[in-house]
């Protein structure tokens, strides 16, 4: 890495002790999630006396055993598997529209471009919380009448709802990426006999991968962090709405709740640690001139 | 390989309010080599571009020998494209790169296999064909591109100053062979350039393209020697022409160029006796004139510079205040006021109207 060499050095101690300070209160509180979650009481008073390292909250969070006392049971494997659904269906239907949509308002001129764009950012504006009125109203005109299919619909339905908030913003940076490919790898592609949209698969879409994996990963995390959306449209339980309808629970044994937390959050930190790697590494061809 | 001619009847392309081409009307004959040459924003890639078909023409037509083909798409006509930037596929290795155009015409893996082997020999990459691209020189990335066009077997070749992105001496080698590579496979091919040194050295012919329009087309021999406009002259040529007033004294026949006078060059005399133009320029290469010292027929001035260049030196010499670059042997030696005459090789001279800035002989 590469940087002009102009800053004296003592500032930058002293900023990275400023940024320390401010994360200071979010490393704690992680720190104390883990730790609670390796304890048979929770360590989240500061009192280290009151950590006691076990591993049996891990052991009765994958049998889905919710209390220490009484036979109270949560199947957690399928809990994450439902989030999984959720966070790869958002991933999935965030990317394929965004890839799309991405590369026509980039690349097309069509009759109300300059405005669509427009539009998306104020879509982008609205918070989630702001559309769900109308969003559930859509939800329960459209819920199946046989309950045969119900559950699947609620998945369908949180997947494209939670895809629809991720998209705009998502459609306004795959654009950006698109723009940065010069028009004559395109143009080479449709002179060699590709399509349009062979141009886009062949061709433009290897180019931005860097960009696509991005907004996978955005969309994904947004899939797998969301609770609003997964509490009022889904029938089934995510990791999410686990934690937080046990929480508050008489019964609940919170170390274990705090290892569900743990095992919550890791998928985040995962992905954000091979994101910042990928977003760095950019693309290493490109094209001379 | 079949015959190949190109029409450009009347083209004129607009982008919004910006007018790029106009009326465009140039006919590129078959196995020939075509010099689209002038600066940058002139139009030059446009037209090309829609002579590839990328851009539709506002007005006109375009042929392929007798075949309009004006609103035919770009992969149906047959061209071969070498971009400026060689536009290789980063995520493709060579191999992959130069099959692209076969696949996408669904030829056989077989023979795929055989065209890139016999085109890549043919440019010398067969070795490279397990690479990518960004593994490989500028040079051996343009030659890359020159395959990747050539593949398909085109029935027209286009490129867009596939040299520039080189550094200056490989520039020069990969000139001639390019007009080599052209001859060879007997392919009308239309070439793009900024660089009045590639386009003379290169070309069959050259059409001068500046601001949509073209001003000449002729050999290299015909725009070098005899510009039809001053634009052009001052264009080709390094250094280029030189342009100072003059005023032609019609009753007695001679030019008066700040007080100095020379005749009217032979080629002019009836001309300018039956146009009747007084105020021209002269117009002369640095090469058709020569400095000498002591009162000889040219003009006059002082020698404001002068750059030995090895084989040669370039003499900026002051004629009243307008500058002058002249050839002179290397052995000369030159102080800088020192008085001199500049000596012009009369049947080089072209005289333009001051007007119009066309050369005489051009205008009606």
């Amino acid at each position: 890495m590469r940087d002009v060499e102009t800053r004296p050095r003592r500032y930058s101690r002293i900023i990275i002790l400023a940024i320390l300070l401010a994360s200071l209160p979010l490393i704690i509180g992680f720190t104390l999630l883990v730790l609670s979650s390796f304890s048979t009481d929770m360590v989240t008073n500061l009192n280290p006396s009151s950590f006691h390292p076990t591993i049996e909250n891990w052991i009765n969070v994958f049998h889905g055993k919710l209390a220490t006392t009484g036979g109270i049971r949560a199947n957690i494997l399928r809990i994450t598997l439902n989030t999984l659904i959720v966070a790869l269906g958002v991933a999935g239907v965030v990317t394929g529209i965004s890839a799309l949509a991405g590369y026509s308002l980039s690349r097309i001129n069509f009759r109300g471009r300059k405005h669509m764009m427009v539009l998306l950012l104020i879509l982008h504006a609205f918070p989630g919380v702001a559309l769900i009125v109308g969003v559930y109203l859509l939800y329960r005109l459209t819920f199946p009448q046989t309950s045969d299919f119900v559950r699947l619909y609620s998945f369908v339905y949180v997947i494209f709802a939670r895809a629809a908030l991720e998209i705009p913003m998502s459609v306004w940076l795959m654009k950006g990426f698109f723009d940065t490919i010069p028009w004559e790898f395109e143009w080479s592609g449709i002179i060699d006999g590709a399509s349009r949209i062979k141009v886009w698969r062949k061709i433009m879409l290897p180019l931005i991968k860097p960009g696509i994996l991005a907004v996978a990963l955005f969309a994904f995390l947004a899939g797998w962090q969301d609770i609003i959306y997964v509490r009022t449209f889904l029938i089934d339980q995510t990791l999410a709405t686990f934690i937080e309808a046990n929480i508050e629970a008489e019964f609940s044994h919170m170390p274990l709740i705090a290892a569900a937390g743990t095992l919550y959050l890791l998928p985040t930190i995962i992905f954000f640690i091979t994101a910042q790697q990928i977003l760095l590494q950019g693309y290493s061809g490109g094209i001379k001139g | 390989m079949e015959m190949v001619s190109i029409t450009l009847d009347g083209i004129t392309k607009k982008f919004d309010d910006f007018t790029a081409l106009r009326n465009i009307t140039l006919k590129i004959n078959d196995k020939e080599f075509m010099a689209l040459l002038g600066p940058s924003g002139s139009g030059k890639s446009t037209l090309l571009y829609t002579i590839a078909g990328i851009y539709r023409p506002t007005r006109g037509r375009i042929y392929f020998d007798d075949r309009d083909v004006t609103n035919i798409p770009p992969k149906d006509r047959n061209v071969g494209l070498v971009f400026q930037n060689w536009a290789l596929y980063p995520h493709m290795k060579v191999f992959d790169n130069i099959a692209f155009p076969l696949e996408l015409r669904k030829v056989p893996k077989g023979e795929i296999a055989t065209r890139v082997r016999e085109v890549s020999q043919m440019l010398h990459i067969e070795d490279l064909l397990d690479r990518y691209p960004w593994q490989l020189s500028g040079g051996q990335q343009q030659r890359v591109a020159i395959a990747r066009a050539l593949v398909k077997e085109p029935d027209v070749l286009l490129l867009d100053e596939p040299l520039s992105n080189l550094d200056a001496l490989l520039r020069i080698e990969v000139r001639a062979e390019l007009k080599r590579l052209q001859k060879e496979l007997g392919i009308t091919a239309i070439y793009v350039t900024h660089d009045q040194a590639e386009a003379l050295a290169m070309a069959d012919r050259i059409a001068v393209i500046r601001e949509g329009k073209i001003l000449q087309v002729g050999t290299p021999d015909d725009v070098y020697y005899r510009p039809k406009y001053r634009f052009v002259g001052g264009f080709l040529g390094n250094p280029p022409m030189n342009f100072v007033d003059a005023e032609v004294e019609i009753e007695n026949g001679y030019l008066n160029v700040y007080g100095s006078r020379i005749p009217v060059p032979a080629q002019y005399r009836e001309l300018t006796q039956k146009l009747g133009i007084k105020k021209v320029l002269l117009g002369f290469r640095p090469h058709d004139a020569e400095v000498v010292r002591g009162a000889t027929e040219g003009l006059a001035g002082e020698v404001y510079s002068f750059e030995p260049l090895g084989r040669e030196q370039i003499v900026t010499v002051s004629v009243n205040g307008a500058a002058v670059k002249v050839f002179a042997p290397e052995g000369e030696h030159f102080t800088f006021g020192e008085k001199v005459t500049v000596k012009l090789r009369e049947d080089r001279v072209v005289l333009f109207d001051r007007k119009t800035e066309k050369a005489l002989e051009f205008l009606d």
